[in-house]
């Protein structure tokens, strides 16, 4: 895929060149947007919502990394989402537990090449790290999606949150911190694989 | 429990955002200090964690619809000189429709008043609002051509020597001969000042509130037209436009 002709010709209004770029990032966009808003219904309308913005403001790119550009469009979508939450809390239809609490969501992981051990083990370690996740300031948790869970660099994260590359540092740095602490409460939870790692590091 | 200032480092140096000299020295302290090195582990361990969150497929195809994203046709060329002759003969049709209605208004109330002025007579009649320049002319020229010709006569009759009945049957021959000319070019006639200038005003001042009417009314027909089949144009050109593009 030549991603800079892609971009040209979407530039141009080339709306089938952009649905091929829409393609090749609309899983690592969706992700985002699901880890941000925890909310798969959500992050669906925050992506397709990027993907719109993405097109109509697309002359406004002027190089350098797309995929910065794209996360910093879904980004801000999602914060949209979370101010629209804000001024409209909605009471989710999960289907709750005896004692009130939310069940878990067997769609969650629905990975066929699981075995149901691993799909437990998996289902433990994601809702341990969401619930923590969600407990962030969201400004902590875009830049910890963006660059622990979509794996970039500072400079892209810092390009993608347009803030300062300090500013990364540091809310990196706490958003750590504040997960660290959140996880050793689920440590029982976790694995033992990720036990035996954490006693080894 | 480290400051805040270096646990900040520990985090830009597990992803090597650290310059070497930062980094030598961080890896001094962490070897000589075993409570750095266990924060900087469970830094570790929480960044790995977040690394093997599953990554979950996109539900559906979120690939945009021309609809989505509110795109429309390309039109042709010439589509824009359409759009600027139907809106330029809209325009004018408005302008022209509204010009000669206010004239026609305007026109309904002159003519009114200058039979009063004219004919001295009644005339006063909504029958009369109607009537245009040439009636008027037809009708009040032969009372205007009445007095020169009584005046022009007798100088014709004195050089004929013949009597006040012939005259009078002369003026009448005049007046039936006399008015068409009268009509078309009235400075012709030798009229005398008092009476043959008086009129000229009035016949003028009619004509005037005719002329004022600033569109005759094909061209208003033609303005119209124009817009109408322009849009007309402009339609089809945007529903060809919209076919071919599906």
């Amino acid at each position: 895929m030549d991603e800079n002709a892609l971009i040209n010709s979407a530039q141009k209004g080339d709306l089938d060149a952009f649905n091929t770029l829409i393609l090749h990032y609309q899983d690592t966009v969706f992700n985002t947007a699901l880890r941000i808003l925890s909310d798969e219904d959500a992050a669906q309308d925050a992506a397709q919502e990027a993907f719109i913005s993405a097109f109509k403001s697309i002359t406004t790119f002027r190089g350098g990394s797309f995929k910065a550009w794209m996360l910093r469009t879904v980004t801000n979508a999602c914060y949209d989402e979370l101010r629209r939450q804000k001024r409209r809390p909605t009471t989710p239809l999960e289907p709750e537990t005896s004692d009130g609490e939310e069940m878990d969501s067997p769609k969650w992981l629905a990975d066929p090449n699981m075995t149901p051990a691993e799909k437990a083990e998996a289902d433990e370690i994601e809702h341990a790290i969401q619930h923590c996740l969600d407990a962030l300031p969201v400004e902590f948790r875009s830049v910890v999606v963006l660059a622990d869970i979509q794996g970039m660099d500072y400079t892209e994260v810092a390009a993608a949150a347009h803030v300062p590359l300090g500013t990364i540092k540091s809310r990196l740095a706490r958003a750590r911190l504040r997960l660290r602490e959140c996880l050793r409460s689920f440590e029982e939870l976790l694995p033992a694989s990720f036990r035996l790692e954490r006693e080894s590091a | 429990m480290k400051n805040f200032r270096e646990i900040e480092q520990l985090s830009a140096y597990l992803d090597g955002q650290l310059n070497p000299t930062e980094s030598a020295r961080l890896e001094s302290r962490i070897e000589s200090d075993p409570e750095l090195a266990s924060v900087l582990s469970d830094l570790r361990f929480t960044r790995g964690l977040l690394r093997k969150l599953p990554k979950r497929k996109a539900p559906r195809n979120f690939a945009l619809t021309r609809k989505m994203v509110g795109l429309k046709p390309p039109l042709p060329r010439t589509y824009p000189i359409f759009r600027l002759a139907t809106v330029f003969a809209t325009i004018l049709f408005v302008a022209s429709f509204s010009l000669n209605a206010l004239s026609s208004m305007g026109g309904a109330a002159a003519p009114a008043a200058a039979p009063l002025g004219i004919g001295g007579g009644g005339g006063g009649g909504c029958s009369d609002c109607g009537i245009t320049t040439e009636q008027y002319a037809a009708t009040e020229a032969p009372s205007l051509e009445m007095a020169p010709a009584a005046t022009e006569a007798p100088a014709e009759s004195a050089a004929s020597d013949s009597g006040p009945a012939v005259t009078e049957e002369a003026t009448r021959i005049m007046d039936a001969t006399a008015t068409p000319e009268a009509i078309a070019s009235p400075k012709e006639a030798p009229l005398p000042e008092a009476t043959a200038m008086e009129p000229a005003p009035d016949s003028t001042d009619q004509t005037q509130i005719q002329n004022e009417a600033p569109f005759s009314i094909p061209w208003t027909m033609i303005f119209l037209s124009v817009s109408i089949l322009g849009g007309i144009s402009m339609a089809l050109m945007r529903l060809n436009a919209r076919r071919k593009w599906q």
